[in-house]
This record gives structure tokens, C-alpha cells and sequence, in this order.
């Protein structure tokens, strides 16, 4: 009997023991489970920390093949369901609840040191300039969920007080005008790209909520009259909401179409 | 609002010593002429203007709490 041992980490316990469940293509009653660290959510992102697990799974020897492939550890691909070819009755058995979080990608020092150095520097220069724009607020900071795709953690600065609506603007303009001033005059600072969000009073949460509904609606809508329809023009990361929303949609898919800030997604009905 | 322009602009430019910002007001609104270096142009204007209408919507927020209208200019360079 052989040993294979795999340590990672995810934004909770869970999600670690996942990772390494897919790093070894095993499931979970093939592996012993040690918690190395529960983590921590922290408080507001502020000394948050990954939780780490090691795996242990005992493998029966096999036969050695001398291919050095085999210790490899295989890339597992999600499940992707298959297209239903057979004609067997559907499993009664509920799917298995797979999680679907992206695999945590294992964040190096490197990039946690250049996150936390981007937060200080956004700090600073969106506190100044919201005193130059006398605008009475205060600035809290936390960190996002891993990227669904990327796994990428980044930065939040959410700015509270009275009356903000003046910093959000028609359909949060004026919120997207300062996040992208302040990303260049951070990244100009620190010489790189600034990727950090900033939020007012929750705004872009309930927008992003309010986009995933009008997403489903319309998607419906598409399903139901089997013609493709167009929102209206939005900003990259509004439109990426609609088409993360409807990406397993079995009825409809999306594109963007269109230039510049004219940029909007189009629902189109797949051919059945 | 003029301070809240040199701001910006000197954080984004590589040449802060040549940035200058000539307000004129009248009884509704101020006009904010804006000058930098040849080099900068391009960085304070954006593609398609982007970064100037980016502050332009910002200096907005701050002329509309005095009760005003901005204009934001883009003063030619001089290049010699």
C-alpha cells in the first residue's frame, strides 16, 4: 500500500477539502481529512485567513508501469455533464452535491503582500479624494470571494454615510468614474494595475442582485418567444454578471455585442 | 474644485510640476481650464476621453454640492 498526501488550502474548510478531493480525483470516503487550520472570515477581510487541510488517501499498489506519468497528479475536470445519449432512466439518486466553488487557487506571498499594499495605497488616495470632493464619509475595507473562474481575491473598499446617493450617480456612473480614477492614480502610485472595487453603501451588491433577476427574466422571456433580445448598454463588469448568470442557462446563451460604452449583452435562444 | 482637479491630474501625470488649472468663475458657474506637459496629454485625456469624462463626472459631484455648473478644459500643449 502506498501513500498519497496532498495539502491545500480554500476560503474555509470545505472548500480545501474539495480542492484536494479534486487534486486527487478521489472522493471523500477514499481519504483521511486533517484540519491543519480552520482559517479565519476576519473581521471585514481585516486578518482573514485561508483555511488548509491535508488529505490522505492509501492506494493500492499498482502494478508498476514505468511511466513516470502516473505520479502525475491527474488535472481533474469538473464533472461536465454529459449529453444525454443513453436512454436509462434518470438516477433517482440526488447529485452529488458538488460544490462549486473554483478551485482555490493557492495565493503565494507575493501576491498578498502586492493586495495588501494596493489597499493601503486605495485608502489613502480615495480618502483624500473624497475630502477634495467634500463629500462626509468613511471608508471600510474587505476582500472578495475567490473569483468564480480565477479564484482571484481582491480588494473592497466600501464607503459609508449619510446621503451617497450623489456618489453613485445614474445608474452608478459617478461610483464608476471614481473607481476608475482612483484605480489609475493607485496604479500610477505603485506602478502597476489597481484592480480594487469600490462600493457605496452596497450599491453594486444590489445591483449585481438586480441584474442576476433581470438576467433570469429576460432569459425566460427569450426561452418562451424563441427570439433573441438586447439589454441595455452596460459597463464590462455589469455585463459579465448577465453572462455568468445565464452561462448554464439550458434554454438561452450570451454574447456581447456592439462598441465602446455602447457594449451590451445580447440573450440569443439555443436551437433545440 | 480646482484643488480637487490638481489632485487627480498630478497623481496621474509624470510630469506634476507642469500641471496648472486656471478657474474663472461667474455667478453659475466656474470654468476650469486645464494645462500639462505635451507628454501627458494622452494620460489625462484617456481613450475616447475617458479619464477626462471620468473627472469631469467627479468634479460634477463636488460643483453640484456648491450649487453650480463645471466646465473641465483640456488647454491645447505647446509643443515646442
Amino acid at each position: 500500500m502506498g501513500q498519497k498526501v496532498v495539502e491545500t488550502k480554500g476560503s474555509d474548510v470545505e472548500a480545501a477539502i474539495q480542492a484536494g478531493l479534486a487534486q486527487l480525483g478521489l472522493s471523500r470516503d477514499a481519504v483521511e481529512i486533517e484540519v491543519l487550520d480552520e482559517g479565519s472570515r476576519g473581521l471585514l477581510g481585516i486578518g482573514a485567513r485561508n483555511a488548509q487541510v491535508r488529505l490522505t488517501a492509501q492506494i493500492a499498489d499498482q502494478p508498476v508501469v514505468d511511466k513516470p506519468v502516473v505520479e502525475t497528479p491527474a488535472v481533474v475536470k469538473a464533472p461536465i455533464a454529459e449529453p444525454v445519449v443513453s436512454k436509462s432512466p434518470p438516477k433517482s439518486e440526488p447529485a452529488p452535491k458538488m460544490v462549486k466553488t473554483a478551485v482555490p487557487v493557492e495565493e503565494d506571498e507575493e501576491t498578498i503582500a502586492a493586495r495588501e499594499e494596493e489597499q493601503a495605497a486605495a485608502v489613502e488616495i480615495v480618502t483624500d479624494l473624497l475630502e477634495r470632493m467634500h463629500v462626509d464619509a468613511s471608508l471600510t475595507t474587505s476582500l472578495s470571494e475567490p473569483d468564480d473562474v480565477t479564484g482571484r481575491i481582491i480588494n473592497i473598499l466600501e464607503i459609508h454615510g449619510d446621503d451617497l446617493s450623489t456618489l453613485i450617480g445614474p445608474r452608478g456612473d459617478t461610483l464608476n468614474a471614481l473607481q476608475y480614477i482612483s484605480r489609475l492614480m493607485v496604479g500610477h502610485k505603485l506602478r502597476t494595475r489597481a484592480g480594487f472595487v469600490i462600493d457605496v453603501e452596497g450599491y453594486r451588491q444590489r445591483r449585481e442582485q438586480a441584474l442576476a433577476r433581470l438576467a433570469d427574466r429576460m432569459a425566460r422571456k427569450v426561452a418562451k418567444r424563441k427570439r433573441a433580445m438586447s439589454l441595455e448598454p452596460m459597463p464590462p463588469h455589469e455585463r459579465r454578471i448577465i453572462h455568468m448568470t445565464l452561462r448554464d442557462d439550458k434554454y438561452v446563451y450570451t454574447e456581447s455585442i456592439g462598441e465602446g460604452n455602447r457594449r451590451k449583452v445580447k440573450i440569443i435562444p439555443k436551437r433545440s | 474644485m480646482k484643488e480637487l482637479v490638481e489632485f487627480i491630474v498630478k497623481s496621474l501625470v509624470d510630469n506634476p510640476d507642469e500641471v496648472r488649472v486656471y478657474a474663472t468663475e461667474d455667478r453659475s458657474e466656474t470654468t476650469l481650464e486645464l494645462s500639462v506637459a505635451a507628454d501627458d496629454m494622452g494620460r489625462v485625456i484617456g481613450k475616447n476621453g475617458r479619464v477626462i469624462n471620468s473627472i469631469r463626472t467627479l468634479v460634477q459631484v463636488s460643483a453640484a454640492k456648491e450649487g453650480k455648473r463645471v466646465n473641465l478644459e483640456v488647454l491645447e500643449a505647446d509643443r515646442d
